[in-house]
């Protein structure tokens, strides 16, 4: 029984609120359906930024989902394909794409962190759809989840298959995302990811699956709420720190952040690894641990000696699913535990904490707080 | 007396003074015993299933957990020892009235339910709804008997006294503990037959974990429930009678004419058939509140033109079982499928 808006709202909107107004005596006994508002009036107003992404990509045969790209479809090419926009917000566009032949940087982060603090303060704009590649996109959210100070809605959107590709998830997932960006209960709940009809906060979400439209998962927790043909119902809101009650913010972090890497941990990493990170000059290593966090042994030696350095080390695990927890041999070890953030999302989180401290127990805070 | 046992004695009264001081000082948590599995015993330990050979009392289980002592002072309810399916309605209005008293006393922290796991969420998501407090209570049980080999049940019950002594967990409702996994009484439900990580959250996930270094939250719950609850059981001795039917291929009508004629207020109707039309439209007819579920375990009912046109109330994604709670309580208020749309939209 599943009602399909694109031809159910499209084709049916106004024959429904017709009908709906003349036989308005008989269906009060029945429950409500949410009727459309029409076009342009008083909807709120969403602004679609295009960080590019597969949603952007195209093909010229609609079976070729992998090999994609350029010419890359725009925000306004979204805009006029998706007529059904209208009928949930008042759509503007932006380019603010990764300078030519750059994949996601750092430095671009900043740029867009700059730009949505800018929108933050912007009143003529009541949500944030970003546009992004799958791959980085948690990352990305996450750093703008940390340093963005922002109550209205913001909600990061993707595709799995190109806007070329046969069945593309893209189209459905955009209007969902604004549909998210417009509904005033997605404020202040940090930046958000809606794919797949389905609505996960920033810190949790991960992309699971290389190819699958499902891919984005929160590991250990679930979504927060449901983007449905009939309504958007959000159910949780996320408990840790973020946005507006985040330290750390934009305008106050240095434009170069801390340098941290990720080692993998697996039967006998070597120590020199660790011994060729500080020599390159890193403030922090993540070791993404086996089981519970356990960093292998062969490192235990280099890591002491990064310590020595000021070197502040935090283990992930590479489970994917549970909490590295505070344990007293962590402790002695001067060990930060990632809780349960993957080793992608502990690097940035421990970046911005060593703008602040090099100390290991605040950084544990941190850990436990964001 | 000499004056070294004199010094003796003084601190000895010192020292049991401060041990009482300590005691006095640990939150102190209301366990509820219900039965289940987690209070049975079986013949031998390798009894994993079929286990008849007695039932532990809520003294026994304290008893077999002196480290709860380290965190909480205990005082117990016992409201029966029954498995899960021998709980009735008389069950639910007790242990919510007693539960409301009791949380209401300053010097109560929150409160733990031990319940048999087959209908646990049935009666977590009746005390979600009902008992009016910030407080939590966080509900129980076991999928090992407590005679069995590698059973669940202490650390399960450890874990649940320590989430109901936690000041984090104010303002939660009603919560499910085991394995570690804290849920909400809203979204969780027994997903498998025998194993230890049965309740899950298919969609929403957990709200947090119980780990031995901290209690974690992770979300906090948006859905209307306790304190902020409309529900108030106080004066009721009965509930309204709602049953659910089970929708499959070729699913006859006889038991909607049966539940007509039996003289039920609500129906909650998991899946349809086309012999379902008719009946369910001789229901409404006879005044019973047609509630449309789901029998697929994730997802909403979607509110459609067409459900709206029959004048069905939506499940949203509450499981018939629990679907069925929220219409039993809502009956108790109304018979308008307008407003009891509103309560399945908020809680």
């Amino acid at each position: 029984m599943t009602y399909s808006f694109f031809s159910g709202f499209s084709r049916r909107a106004w024959t429904c609120a017709a009908l709906l107004g003349c036989c308005l005596p008989f269906t009060l006994s029945a429950q409500e359906i949410p009727v459309l508002a029409p076009p342009g009036t008083d909807l709120p107003h969403v602004r679609l930024v295009s960080l590019l992404g597969t949603i952007s990509g195209t093909a010229e045969d609609r079976m070729n989902l992998t090999n994609y790209g350029d010419p890359r479809v725009s925000a306004d090419d979204w805009v006029s394909a998706l007529p059904e926009l209208h009928h949930y917000a008042r759509v503007s566009t932006e380019d603010l794409r990764a300078p030519e032949g750059r994949g996601m940087t750092e430095a671009h982060w900043m740029t867009i962190a700059r730009r949505l603090q800018e929108i933050a303060e912007d009143d003529s704009i009541d949500g944030v759809v970003f546009s992004h590649g799958t791959n980085t996109m948690s990352e990305t959210a996450y750093f703008l989840n940390l340093v963005v100070s922002i109550e209205k809605p913001v909600v990061f959107v993707g595709a799995q298959r190109p806007w070329t590709g046969i069945s593309g998830d893209g189209p459905l997932n955009m209007v969902n995302a604004v549909r998210v960006a417009a509904t005033p209960e997605a404020a202040g709940l940090g930046i958000l990811h809606a794919t797949n009809q389905n609505i996960h906060p920033a810190r949790d979400v991960h992309k699971s699956s290389a190819y699958r439209v499902n891919t984005f998962q929160s590991i250990d927790l679930g979504a927060i709420g449901v983007a449905d043909p009939d309504i958007v119902r959000i159910y949780t809101a996320p408990a840790r720190l973020h946005t507006h009650k985040s330290i750390f913010n934009i305008g106050s972090i240095p434009e170069e952040l801390p340098a941290v890497e990720v080692l993998y941990g697996y039967t006998g990493t070597p120590g020199y690894l660790v011994d060729t990170l500080v020599e390159h000059g890193v403030k922090g290593i993540i070791i993404d641990g086996t089981g519970a966090g356990s960093i292998p042994r062969d490192m235990h030696e280099a890591i002491e000696r990064a310590q020595e350095n000021g070197i502040v080390v935090v283990a992930t695990a590479r489970t994917r699913a549970g909490r590295v927890q505070d344990t007293d041999r962590r402790r002695e070890a001067k060990i930060v535990p990632g809780d349960n953030l993957p080793p992608e999302k502990a690097r940035i989180l421990l970046q911005l904490a060593l703008t602040q401290t090099t100390s290991v127990d605040r950084i544990s805070e941190f850990f436990v707080q964001y | 007396m000499k004056p070294l046992t004199f010094f003796f004695h003084v601190s000895l009264l010192f020292l049991v003074g401060s041990i009482g001081l300590v005691a006095a000082e640990l939150p102190r948590v209301a366990l509820f015993t219900t039965g289940g599995t987690i209070q049975s015993r079986g013949e031998h330990r390798m009894k994993l299933m079929e286990y008849g050979a007695g039932r532990v009392t809520p003294d026994e289980l304290l008893e077999d957990l002196p480290e709860i002592h380290r965190i909480a002072q205990v005082e117990v309810i016992e409201i029966s020892n029954v498995g899960s399916p021998q709980i009735t309605t008389d069950h639910l209005l007790r242990l919510s009235k007693e539960l409301n008293a009791t949380l209401e006393r300053d010097d109560v922290t929150g409160a733990v339910v031990t319940h048999g796991t087959g209908t646990l969420e049935e009666t977590a998501y009746f005390l979600h709804l009902t008992v009016r407090s910030e407080k939590p209570v966080v509900v129980v049980g076991a999928m090992r008997p407590f005679s069995a080999i590698s059973r669940d049940g202490p650390y399960n019950l450890y874990s649940a006294i320590r989430i109901a002594a936690d000041p984090d967990a104010k303002g939660r409702g009603t919560m499910v503990v085991l394995n570690e996994t804290i849920h909400s009484a809203r979204f969780v439900t027994k997903g498998n037959t025998y194993r230890v990580e049965t309740f899950v959250a298919r969609e929403m996930g957990p709200l947090g974990y119980v780990d031995s270094d901290r209690i974690v939250f992770y979300r906090n719950l948006l859905c209307r429930h306790s304190s902020e609850s409309e529900f108030d059981v106080s004066n009721l001795t009965s509930l309204p009678q709602v049953d659910i039917v089970y929708g499959y291929q070729e699913a006859s009508a006889a038991s909607i004419l049966g539940l007509i004629k039996d003289g039920a207020k609500g129906i909650i109707f998991a899946d349809s058939s086309p012999a379902f039309r008719a009946a369910l439209h001789r229901a409404q007819a006879e005044g019973i509140v047609v509630v449309q579920g789901d029998r697929k375990g994730a997802g909403r009912v979607l509110q459609s033109e067409r459900s709206a046109g029959r004048g069905f109330v939506t499940a949203d994604n509450l499981n018939p079982q629990k679907a069925r709670m929220l219409l039993r309580l809502a009956l108790t208020q109304t018979q308008n499928p307008r407003e009891i749309q509103r309560m399945f939209n908020e809680y």
